[in-house]
């Protein structure tokens, strides 16, 4: 459903992604995991034609609009439609100076919605991500971080897309609101079969999600590989080290083997 | 559930933004209160002086401040209380329409400049910097001067020289904050560059363009005035407050009272707006993008 083959970003000579590939299925998740720096982010700019990047085919099929392919780089204007972005910072994320209502409903700008639908979009939107209502009228700087998470959650969801990107959804947040959030998270991506590409360098939280890892280290693709066999036998030494890492902070259990549903049940 | 927690966290989140905006509405309510009492003593002024600007009254010539003269009258008898009224209207009137003129004009040459490519950008901001290569003051007499001294081209060499820092101001800021996330959501979810323009970085930028509109409305009042003691600006018999400067010099010694309330307007009126201008700065502050 989302296919990348072979992309290549270099900024100024120096390469930041060297042969990525990978591809996804509809209502799937696959996590990119890494270290800070090793073009996690870098890769989701590039594949929402953000960031310059050169590669050999993109090629993204949403069930609600017209196949998108790109061939050699990116074409005309940024974002694949279909498609939204969940942000690391809830609050850079959303305009100071708009209400959570109304920078919800400009995600639906283009289907140019009446006020009564857009209305109970907004309504719909807010409840699935368990905000309430009232929580429209207010800005930005009236809300805590969590809620304005769910407010950017919400705003993807409004626009009923096949595909969400997170980068780094969680980080930004408290150990308590990260598990509500990711428990909200894995609700709404049951109940409407979304796909999700997320990039994290949290393995707890990776080890939840995802049914593909895929691991970067500096700009390369170290591991790529199901989940399950991600976590019960890592491919390199690499990986290995992070698995370790994760389990000596404790945010993956300490026994490889089920580990995904351990994690899930944590939840 | 977890909407209660989250609303009693988010209580105490709000605390110090709800104070900040509290005073931030007080703040507006009173400057908006001053300036309704002020606007209605004004059109009382108008209605109630039983003198006019401009008509000479030779008998009454250069009497000190009275009952009937409260701020006395000048060299040719006019009531200066009255002539200050009218004044009023010139040196902060018309200091209004050439910044409100020159902010606009500077901001959509400044959101020009940072948003629609480089050539757009080199050549409004190389054209904004040559003319802040001018003193303010001279390049305004220069123009006043080539063109002939009157209102208008008073009025023309000032929003000539007026509009660079809101086009150097707004387009600095509008470059920061297009890089902000919300700005590339905004992109990403397909909104018109105009619109974009418009609801995401206009809104963020007001603020700091509105204090520097504060400063420049108070530095273009001394400006007219300025250019009118030279001369250059508001010409006689029309009262203004830096033109009854001019006439007063000559009675300095004997009738102080001439150049004590013009200058006096001047002060108070400048002194007002700047320091309201500073106040909305730091109540903006922290919440905006400055």
């Amino acid at each position: 459903m989302l296919l990348v083959d072979n992309l290549e970003m270099a900024i100024g000579g120096k390469p930041i992604l060297d042969d990525v590939s990978f591809a996804v299925e509809q209502g799937q998740t696959l996590c990119i995991a890494g270290e800070s720096g090793s073009g996690k982010s870098s890769l989701l700019k590039a594949i929402n034609g953000l960031m310059p990047a050169r590669f050999d085919r993109l090629c993204f099929r949403p069930q609600t609009h017209r196949e998108i392919t790109h061939e050699g780089q990116w074409h005309g204007k940024p974002g694949l439609r279909g498609s939204r972005w969940v942000m690391q910072d809830p609050i850079a994320a959303l305009n100071p100076k708009l209400t959570l209502g109304r920078s919800i409903g400009e995600s639906i700008y283009s289907k140019k919605p009446n006020a009564a639908d857009l209305a109970s979009a907004t309504a719909t939107a807010l409840a699935d991500v368990e905000l309430p209502p009232a929580m429209a009228e207010r800005k930005p700087s009236e809300v805590s971080l969590g809620q304005a998470q769910r407010a950017c959650l919400a705003r993807a969801l409004i626009a009923r897309p096949t595909l969400i990107f997170f980068d780094e959804p969680l980080s930004a947040l408290d150990a308590i609101v990260q598990k509500q959030i990711a428990a909200t998270m894995k609700r709404i991506q049951e109940r409407y079969r979304i796909t999700f590409v997320i990039v994290t360098h949290d393995l707890g939280f990776a080890a939840a999600f995802a049914d593909q890892m895929l691991v970067l280290r500096n700009g390369k693709v170290e591991a790529y590989q199901p989940a399950q066999s991600f976590f019960e036998a890592q491919a390199s030494r690499y990986c290995v080290d992070l698995v370790d890492a994760a389990r000596d902070l404790g945010s993956l259990p300490q026994a490889a083997e089920g580990a995904r549903n351990q994690a899930e049940v944590s939840l | 559930m977890t909407v209660a927690e989250s609303s009693v966290l988010a209580e105490q989140v709000d605390l110090k933004q709800r104070l900040q905006n509290r005073s931030l509405k007080r703040f507006i309510t009173g400057v908006c209160a001053v300036l309704v009492v002020l606007g209605a003593l004004v059109c009382a002024g108008f209605f109630l002086t039983p003198y006019a600007p401009n008509t000479p009254d030779f008998l009454n010539r250069l009497s000190p401040p009275s009952v009937a003269h409260w701020f006395g009258t000048d060299q040719l008898g006019r009531d200066v209380a009255t002539r200050l009224l009218y004044g009023g209207l010139w040196s902060v009137g018309l200091a209004l329409l050439i910044t409100v003129f020159g902010a606009i004009a500077g901001t959509i040459i400044g959101l020009a400049a940072g948003h629609f490519g480089r050539v757009a950008d080199a050549t409004l901001m190389r054209v904004t910097d040559s003319f802040f290569a001018f003193p303010e003051l001279i390049a305004a007499i220069t123009i006043a001067g080539v063109l002939g001294p009157s209102t208008a081209n008073m009025v023309l060499a000032l929003i000539l020289v007026g509009w660079m820092r809101f086009a150097r101001l707004a387009r600095g800021l509008s470059v920061d904050i297009a890089h902000r996330d919300f700005v590339t959501q905004a992109k990403l979810n397909g909104l018109p560059s105009r619109l974009i323009l418009w609801r995401h970085i206009l809104p963020n930028i007001g603020p700091s363009l509105l204090v520097l509109w504060t400063n420049s409305w108070s530095r273009t009042i001394l400006s007219i005035s300025g250019l009118s003691f030279l001369g250059f600006g508001v010409q006689p018999p029309n009262a203004e407050w830096g033109a009854m400067l001019l006439d007063g010099k000559a009675y300095m010694q004997t009738a102080p009272h001439l150049m004590i309330f013009p200058g006096l307007a001047i002060l108070v009126s400048v002194l007002a707006i700047n320091l309201t201008g500073d106040r909305l700065r730091d109540l903006l502050g922290s919440g905006s993008a400055t």
